[in-house]
């Protein structure tokens, strides 16, 4: 009851608020036990700080990556996936690779979630009644169990020489990528003028095209 | 510390569930959403690899970098695609799209 | 680290070609302030093309690499000029095409110049970050160029498929990668050799798992079966001259790869893909000659006859040797001559009649027989007639094949060869046998006299060109069989 009267009073647009409430105290419920679990661990000391963190990654990865895969409404989709990337961020941290971490946020949380949101506002694809997902569910789910099955197992049969991971420096990472790789990075940004001037090309409308004939004529 | 093998799991698991979701989505949208995911899996392991084998000269890092960087981009181009087919016939489903046979 | 070699010289056809892909975005989109017409478009991209391929032939005979990760080599400077000439070629038998059929030309041009600029970096990287960002050049310029078709609905669902299929299998491709390097501890073609031969403990199941994904990452490229499904769609749904490029360049381009990779830093793992190859060859060579059998549109008969010619190249990825390395360059230097003369063949046809069925071509050797006589041509040296390119070629694949110690696939293949003959002369059957009504080139031309119709200059002077070398290299293989070979034995040593 109070908190009904508290989200009352936000200035919260009125059909957010049920959204909100429901989605959080939904996460709520799922996300504490576990988190509890994990921080009564790392109390008794079963665990280190950094196997605590790796695991609420994991788990926020692990959610985004199904709620992207699984949610019917478009814009959730999305959104779960950048909950995932920005968990994968943490775990570039995790790995010592700040800067990839940085490189993750910026251009997840920054250019793709605008890009996506920008591309189902224009195509309206949350108003779109049609049927999201396909008769071929069950087959794609076997397809993807297998797919998991078979890369863990290969992942854990493996025999690994890991050493302990460093810290990356960043002088050392931008004499690696702008020079020993100057000509990937020379041609990645060839990629990137491909996608600008083909977005544009492809989106302009036919007859924006045809206005130089008349000129000329 | 954290073994090697933690990460590589997590990421055969993000992977596979792209894999998921390409195959069982319909909507182009969400078709780019499940590659992007496994695409987040693949940089995962190259980081992972980088700084537990390779910490000398961290390739993977630098391979990682290049794969988001085109990964963005393939968002933005797919997202033109979608919009014109989107203009000519109002849908962006892939089943929808079918003048052509699969 | 310092003792890396940066010689750009080395860049320069691809920075010819880059550059000129910048020339012509720019002087379309400022043509009214430098007063240039859209038909400048296609000559500046011939001249960059043709000064490309003249910088890469300087090159010929040195062997150096930039900072390690790029090598310009013989096998480099084969696929160069392979891609400079297809692109020259493509561009002069098309350009009317285009100027009728393409949305944005300027944008056009610019996204063959940049696709060449891929495949030749694809072809020369001796590193997997710089082969992969080629592969992604390649790609995004060719799902542009796929979807700038004008009011041809099919050519935005073709590019939406094209890029939708073209991203899930770079992820595969790349995972496979992570997993090779994981396994192989670098990304430097040298290295990853040296790491595999001396043989880590209890690295055999990721490295299988990786190559068998890069098998299909780069198989979906190439189109192979079963990654196919995109070919015969993009190919349909592409204009015509992306449609000639997606089968010329693309197709070399993922070769070149395969064999930098597979006769290289793969090789000491040869027991964990051979098989699987062989599988897909045979696979590729049966399916692709079957159901090319069915086809009405001409541009998806091209694309499943494509596909059964990749599977015949496979067989040499199978027995990677020297000697087959060679064969399958020669065979891609006789099959894209061959491609090409059919491709700008359909292009002068469509510019004419503006129907790419081929129950449509019926009579074509009474209204123009020069252009019947390229066509039967092409489609004869593709199913492997004597004294056309195709039959040398394709002889010593498969007799390299056979040699190679795998007569069984060399069985699969002829029979398939033979399959494909079917189909040709079907075509060839509606072209010279069946009489035309007329009724495409005028409907109200029932039971007259069919006029003759001419092609333009450029029509004419890409196919005959064409069809002369296709003669020339049918009976006389010696020139290109000795670049095949020095390019082979740069792969090998």
């Amino acid at each position: 009851m109070g908190g009904a009267v508290v989200l009352n009073r936000l200035p919260l647009p009125a059909q957010l608020d049920r959204t909100v409430t429901t989605g959080g105290l939904l996460a709520g419920a799922i996300v504490t036990p576990p988190l509890i679990a994990l921080i009564v661990l790392r109390v008794l000391g079963n665990i280190s700080s950094a196997q605590m963190v790796w695991w609420m990654l994991a788990g926020v990865i692990v959610a985004g990556a199904l709620g992207a895969v699984t949610l019917r409404n478009v814009v959730h989709s999305a959104l779960a996936l950048i909950a995932a990337a920005m968990g994968l961020a943490g775990m570039f941290l995790l790995l010592a690779s700040e800067f990839l971490a940085l490189v993750q946020v910026l251009v997840y949380g920054g250019g793709v979630a605008i890009l996506l949101m920008f591309g189902l506002m224009l195509t309206n694809a949350t108003e779109d009644p049609v049927v999201i997902d396909g008769s071929q569910k069950p087959f794609a789910a076997g397809v993807g169990l297998i797919l998991g099955v078979a890369l863990t197992a290969a992942m854990l049969s493996a025999n690994w020489d890991a050493s302990i991971s460093t810290v990356v420096d960043f002088r050392d990472l931008g004499a690696r990528l702008y020079r020993d790789f100057g000509v990937p990075f020379e041609v990645a940004s060839l990629v990137l003028l491909v996608a600008l001037v083909g977005a544009v090309a492809i989106s302009r409308r036919d007859n924006d095209d045809d206005n130089d004939a008349e000129a000329a004529s | 510390m954290i073994p090697l093998e933690y990460y590589l799991v997590l990421s055969g698991i993000l992977f596979a569930l792209g894999f998921y979701g390409v195959l069982a989505r319909r909507s182009a949208i969400l078709i780019l959403i499940a590659v992007e995911l496994m695409l987040a899996a693949v940089s995962l392991n190259f980081v992972a690899f980088a700084s537990y084998m390779d910490a000398e000269l961290f390739t993977g890092v630098i391979f990682a970098i290049f794969v988001i960087t085109i990964a963005a981009a393939e968002v933005g181009l797919a997202l033109g695609i979608v919009l014109r087919i989107f203009r000519e016939r109002r849908s962006a489903n892939v089943d929808e799209a079918s003048s052509l046979k699969w | 680290m310092s003792d890396l070699n940066f010689n750009y010289a080395l860049l320069l056809p691809e920075i010819i070609l880059a550059a000129t892909g910048g020339i012509v975005l720019l002087s379309d989109a400022f043509r009214r302030e430098l007063k240039l017409g859209r038909n400048m478009l296609p000559w500046i991209t011939v001249a960059g093309a043709v000064l490309a391929t003249l910088a890469s032939v300087a090159q010929a005979g040195i062997v150096e690499d930039f900072a390690g990760i790029v090598l310009v080599d013989a096998f480099t400077t084969f696929f160069r000029v392979l891609f400079g000439l297809t692109l020259a070629v493509v561009v002069i038998g098309s350009h009317e095409y285009v100027a009728k059929q393409i949305r944005g030309q300027g944008e056009f041009y610019t996204m063959l110049l940049f696709a060449t600029v891929g495949a030749s970096f694809m072809a020369m990287s001796t590193e997997l970050i710089t082969a992969y960002v080629g592969i992604e050049l390649l790609s995004f310029s060719l799902y542009v160029a796929v979807s700038l078709a004008k009011s041809d609905p099919r050519s935005g669902e073709a590019g939406l498929k094209y890029v939708l299929l073209g991203g899930l299998a770079s992820a595969i491709l790349l995972y496979g990668l992570s997993l090779v390097y994981g396994a192989a501890g670098s990304t430097d073609y040298a290295t990853i050799a040296k790491n595999l031969s001396e043989g880590r403990d209890g690295m055999h199941a990721p490295l299988l798992m990786g190559l068998t994904m890069v098998i299909a990452g780069l198989g979906f490229k190439a189109s192979a079966v079963p990654f196919h499904m995109w070919t015969p769609d993009a190919y349909e749904g592409a204009p015509l001259p992306v449609t000639a490029v997606l089968s010329a360049t693309s197709k070399a381009a993922a070769f070149a790869v395969l064999l930098r990779l597979f006769g290289g830093p793969f090789l000491p793992a040869i027991a964990d893909w051979q098989g699987t190859i062989a599988f897909l060859a045979v696979l590729t060579m049966v399916v692709g000659n079957l159901i090319a059998i069915q086809q009405h549109n001409i541009k998806r008969l091209l694309a499943y006859s494509s596909i059964g010619q990749v599977g015949f190249m496979l067989m040499a990825i199978v027995t990677i040797s020297d000697a087959s390395t060679s064969a399958v360059l020669m065979h891609l230097g006789g099959y894209l001559i061959t491609n090409l003369a059919v491709f700008m063949g359909v292009i002068a046809f469509y510019n004419q009649t503006g129907s790419e069925e081929i129950a449509d071509m019926k009579g074509l050797a009474e209204t123009n027989p020069f252009l019947a006589l390229v066509i039967a041509a092409g489609l004869f040296s593709l199913a492997g007639m004597p004294l056309l390119a195709g039959f040398t070629t394709k002889f010593i694949l498969f007799q390299a094949a056979a040699y190679g110690g795998y007569l069984w696939l060399v069985g699969v293949a002829v029979v398939a060869s033979t399959v494909s003959l079917y189909y040709y002369l079907m075509v060839i059957k509606q072209i010279y046998v069946i009489q035309t009504d007329g009724s495409l080139l005028d409907p109200q031309a029932h039971d007259v006299v069919v006029p003759r119709w001419r092609l333009t200059w450029t029509g004419y002077l890409t196919t005959a060109t064409l069809l002369v070398a296709m003669v020339v290299v049918g009976l006389w293989v010696a020139p290109l069989a000795h670049a095949a070979d020095s390019a082979a034995k740069a792969l090998f040593g």
